[in-house]
């Protein structure tokens, strides 16, 4: 799924959109507030949702090979969060949905799980 | 303990018996050896023995090839006899078993289990004695393996202060040849990371593998983490690129971690609540470590900082 599809159906505003994203097929996501999961259960190339709008955010997903960072619930997103994402060029874009509808709404769409849990279901 | 599950004692003793199976007893022994010839006076070697405090030596003849052992029990005879200056090579045991220093350490266990001896003589291939293996070097080195090294006494620490030498490598970090060296930011949770990405934009120049680069980047996160959270203290990310791996040090000099055992464990956190907001204290931090480095070693104790080793082994190498 394109980046441009994604911030349509979560109604989702742009923040920081690199240019080289914009061609990208997103088919991975997690969510996770604890950035401590985040290492250790992700996958390269995956879109990470949070609610936690810190620095931490970008540097965490810019070690795991994030692709990009969806905020829930309307988060305030710093400039200083910001600049860090420009630098990483990692991908921002920020939603009033909450975390839990943000899921169901690119799992419905074909967005797969970063730690393939999908399994547990069959 | 900290294998709870009958799964990872399986895995364990799996992968010992290969470890086992894969390292020569010249990697484990003790060397150079303590030796006396034929000709030294009993009453001499007896005193080698209690200064050096060991129960035994190997006995060399003057091409220094192995002739038999003097232990405890032997001197105890000549003692009764009281024949202190005799010769060793009168009193000594001879036709010993002893080992070569390209024997593995399933040999000296299937040995072991026959003759229980307290150590062997280490021959090379002219029979000359190089080393001495005991069941307590077997033990060091495998605890060594194991990653685990609980620092509680003043040896320890001393060699915490002194040049660090690696327990996996016995190399000295040496910090005249090493690739990267980051200072951590301790002041400020926020800076979190930022170490971590440096490292990884170097790496990534340096086009080394990518999913090595991530596992590196992730267990240095974390290592940086706990150096903010936790130790109070400045610390220092050290890489060095080798020909079959990538070490990584981090080292802090705060506090320390009380309890190890605990620290390891996947949940135990003493972080704070403004850190625990930053996304961070879920005590998956030396978890995740372990989880993404092939070698692992934590020197540690209670106000003498930490010391962390990783090792992360180039592909194809290592499995």
């Amino acid at each position: 799924m394109k980046i441009e599809e994604i911030v349509k159906i979560l109604k989702a505003k742009e923040i920081f959109i690199p240019e080289e994203i914009k061609d990208f097929d997103i088919e991975y996501a997690g969510a996770s507030d604890l950035m401590s999961d985040v290492l250790a259960f992700s996958r390269e190339n995956m879109f990470l949702i949070t609610g936690l709008a810190s620095p931490q955010t970008i540097t965490t997903a810019a070690v795991i090979g994030a692709k990009g960072i969806i905020f829930a619930r309307g988060k305030e997103i710093p400039n200083k969060v910001i600049e860090i994402a420009k630098e990483f060029e990692i991908t921002l874009i920020s939603t009033k949905l909450s975390m839990l509808m943000v899921c169901v709404v690119l799992h419905n769409s074909g967005i797969k799980d970063a730690m393939g849990t999908e399994r547990e279901l069959e | 303990m900290m294998f709870e599950q009958k799964n990872d004692v399986d895995k364990l003793v799996e992968s010992l018996s290969k470890i086992f199976s894969k390292t020569s007893i010249e990697d484990v022994m003790t060397k150079p050896p303590i030796i006396v010839t034929e000709e030294t006076r009993v009453q001499q070697a007896k005193d080698i023995m209690r200064v050096k405090m060991i129960s035994g030596m190997p006995v060399i003849n003057r091409n220094l090839s192995l002739r038999g052992i003097i232990s405890i029990e032997d001197i105890i005879k000549v003692f009764e006899k009281g024949k202190l200056n005799d010769p060793v090579g009168k009193w000594m045991t001879k036709n010993t078993f002893y080992l070569n220093k390209d024997d593995t350490i399933m040999k000296f266990l299937e040995l072991n289990e026959k003759r229980k001896f307290g150590r062997y003589p280490v021959v090379n291939n002219d029979m000359r004695v190089v080393g001495v293996v005991t069941k307590l070097d077997i033990l060091e080195w495998l605890f060594k393996k194991l990653g685990y090294i609980y620092v509680h006494d003043k040896i320890r620490f001393d060699t915490l202060n002194k040049n660090y030498i690696s327990s996996i490598t016995e190399e000295n970090t040496d910090t005249n040849t090493l690739d990267y060296k980051l200072k951590i930011n301790y002041n400020n949770v926020e800076m979190i990371g930022l170490g971590a990405t440096k490292l990884k934009k170097f790496l990534t120049d340096k086009n080394i593998d990518k999913d090595l680069v991530r596992r590196i980047s992730i267990a240095a996160y974390e290592a940086e983490a706990n150096v903010v959270i936790h130790s109070e203290s400045e610390g220092n990310i050290f890489c060095w690129i080798k020909d079959d791996h990538i070490k990584l040090v981090i080292e802090d000099f705060g506090k320390g971690i009380e309890d190890l055992e605990l620290a390891f464990k996947e949940g135990f956190s003493t972080a704070q609540e403004h850190v625990r907001e930053k996304g961070f204290g879920a005590g998956m931090g030396i978890p995740n470590m372990k989880r993404f480095s092939d070698r692992m070693t934590l020197i540690s104790s209670s106000n003498k900082g930490v010391k962390l080793e990783m090792l992360f082994f180039f592909k194809n190498k290592e499995d």
